[in-house]
C-alpha cells in the first residue's frame, strides 16, 4: 500500500525554486548564444546618405556595417576596393586576424574563401590585380571604426586585405592607407569571432556579402 | 592584501595602451609613446619595460627615468628637428626608441638603426661629450642604408691613401675614439677609421653637429664634398 505523503512547505519552496533556476538557465543559454541579440542591424534602404556614390554595405553576421569611402584622400585605394567589391570579390571571404576591440581584418581573395581556406597561408593571397602604392601623405586620423588597407611590412605593397579599426590608433596615420570609415553598425564587428590567444582564427566568421549602394 | 597590491601592479603595468600596436608597427615590444605630435612627425617612444630583440636576442635595453627621459628627449628633439619631414620620409626615419644601457651582442652602443622599420634606437645615457653629435652619426646609418648607391663606399675608399684598409667591420677594431682630430688626415676622428660607412657617418655628424676642425686636409674636403653632393641627391632642399 502506497501512503501519500504531503509535501511540506519547505519542500515546496525548495521544488519552485528549482523550477526557477531551470527555466532562467535555458533562458540564459538561448539569449547567450545568440550573440547577435542586442546588435542593431541598419537597413541601409531608410537612410539618407549625403554621398550615395561612396556608400558600401558589409553585411557580417549580426547585420549591416555601413562604410562611407573617402576617395578624396586615398583615390587609388578605393578604386581598388570599389573594383573588389564590384566583382562581388569579397563574399565568402574571412575575418582572418581578428584583435578583440582592436581590429578585425579581412579580404585575403585566394586564401580566405569559405570552403577553401588554407590556414598556413592565409594573410599572404593576392587578388590577381597587383600591387598598389601606398597612400599615406594626407592627414588622417584613425579613429574607431576607420577603414584602412593593410600591407606588408613594406610600403606600396596593399591590393585587396583591408582593416577596420575598434578603437583609436593614431600611430596608424601615414603608415596605412585610409579608405574610410564605418558611419554605422561598427557593433556588429565587435561580434566577429576571436581567438583569445592568437590574432588569427580558427574557423573564422566570414563576410556575407560586401557591396556598393549605388 | 599582498595578492592585492600584486594585481593593483600588475594591471598598471600591463595595461598599456598602444604596447601592441607599436609592436605591430616596430617589433619592439615594452614600448609606450612619448611624443608623437612632433613639427617633423617623428614619432618618439620610449621602453617603459626592458626589451631584447634582435637575431638570437643579441639586442638588449632598459627602460629610463622620467626625469632623465625628459631631459634628453629636449636634446634629442631639437636636434632631430633639423630634418624636416620631407627629408625623413625619403631616408624612411619615423620612430626613435628612447632607451637606456642599449647593447648588441653585449657591447654598449649609441644608437641603432632600423632603416627597414623606420627606427632608431637611442641610448639616451651614451656619453654626454658625443651624445649630440652621435645622433646625426646614427642617422646616416639611415641614411646610407637607403642609398647604398648614393654613398659608394669604393668611391669613398678611393679617397684614403691606397696603402689604407678599413677594418672588416666597426667591433672588429679598437679604433673606437670619437675626439675630434685638430689637425684631421682624412680622417675626422679614430672612430672614422674603423669602417667606410662610419667614416661617412662621422663626416655627417661633424657636418650636422656643426664642429668640423678649423684646418680641413685634402681628403677630408674631398669627403666632406662627397657627402654634401649625396645629400643633395636625395633631396635638393636639404639644408646642413
Amino acid at each position: 500500500m502506497i501512503e501519500k505523503i504531503k509535501a511540506s512547505r519547505s519542500e515546496k519552496i525548495i521544488f519552485i525554486f528549482v523550477i526557477i533556476l531551470g527555466l532562467f538557465s535555458i533562458t540564459s543559454f538561448v539569449l547567450l548564444k545568440d550573440k547577435c541579440l542586442f546588435v542593431k542591424n541598419y537597413d541601409p534602404n531608410k537612410i539618407n546618405f549625403k554621398n550615395p556614390n561612396n556608400i558600401a554595405i558589409l553585411n557580417v553576421e549580426c547585420g549591416n556595417v555601413i562604410i562611407e569611402l573617402y576617395p578624396d584622400i586615398s583615390p587609388n585605394g578605393v578604386e581598388r576596393f570599389k573594383t573588389l567589391v564590384k566583382s562581388n570579390s569579397y563574399d565568402d571571404v574571412a575575418f582572418h586576424r581578428v584583435i578583440k576591440d582592436k581590429l578585425v581584418q579581412a579580404g585575403d581573395l585566394e586564401f580566405g574563401k569559405k570552403g577553401n581556406i588554407d590556414y598556413g597561408k592565409i594573410g599572404t593571397g593576392k587578388s590577381g590585380l597587383g600591387t598598389i602604392k601606398s597612400e599615406v601623405d594626407k592627414d588622417f586620423n584613425y579613429t574607431k571604426g576607420s577603414v584602412g588597407l593593410a600591407r606588408s611590412l613594406k610600403y606600396d605593397t596593399e591590393d585587396s586585405q583591408f582593416f577596420i579599426i575598434l578603437q583609436d590608433e593614431p600611430l596608424y596615420e601615414g603608415e596605412y592607407t585610409p579608405i574610410g570609415k564605418v558611419i554605422f553598425g561598427l557593433e556588429a564587428l565587435e561580434k566577429i569571432k576571436h581567438l583569445n590567444k592568437s590574432e588569427y582564427v580558427l574557423r573564422p566568421d566570414f563576410i556575407n556579402t560586401l557591396r556598393l549602394i549605388n | 592584501m599582498k595578492l592585492f597590491k600584486f594585481i593593483l601592479v600588475c594591471l598598471f603595468l600591463f595595461s598599456n595602451a598602444y604596447a601592441n600596436t607599436i609592436y605591430e608597427l616596430i617589433k619592439i615590444p615594452n614600448l609606450e609613446i612619448y611624443n608623437i605630435k612632433t613639427k617633423n612627425k617623428l614619432r618618439y617612444l620610449y621602453a617603459k619595460q626592458p626589451f631584447t630583440i634582435g637575431i638570437d636576442n643579441n639586442i638588449n635595453c632598459f627602460n629610463s627615468t622620467k626625469q632623465d627621459l625628459k631631459q634628453k628627449y629636449e636634446i634629442i628633439e631639437k636636434n632631430l628637428n633639423r630634418y624636416p619631414e620631407s627629408f625623413l620620409k625619403k631616408v624612411n626615419l619615423k620612430y626613435i626608441v628612447l632607451c637606456e644601457d642599449l647593447s648588441i651582442s653585449g657591447i654598449g652602443t649609441a644608437g641603432i638603426p632600423d632603416n627597414l622599420m623606420k627606427t632608431l634606437i637611442v641610448d639616451i645615457k651614451f656619453n654626454e661629450k658625443y651624445f649630440e653629435r652621435v645622433l646625426h652619426h646614427e642617422v646616416f646609418h639611415i641614411i646610407n642604408d637607403g642609398y647604398k648607391e648614393i654613398f659608394d663606399e669604393n668611391i669613398w675608399s678611393s679617397f684614403n691613401p691606397a696603402e689604407f684598409n678599413y677594418a672588416e667591420c666597426s667591433t672588429c677594431t679598437k679604433k673606437i675614439g670619437l675626439d675630434t682630430y685638430l689637425k684631421p688626415n682624412g680622417f675626422i676622428t679614430e672612430y672614422s677609421r674603423s669602417t667606410a660607412s662610419e667614416d661617412m657617418a662621422e663626416v655627417f655628424s661633424h657636418l650636422m653637429y656643426g664642429n668640423l676642425p678649423d684646418t680641413v686636409d685634402p681628403i677630408l674636403k674631398k669627403k666632406i664634398e662627397f657627402i654634401k653632393e649625396g645629400l643633395l641627391k636625395i633631396d635638393e632642399n636639404f639644408v646642413l
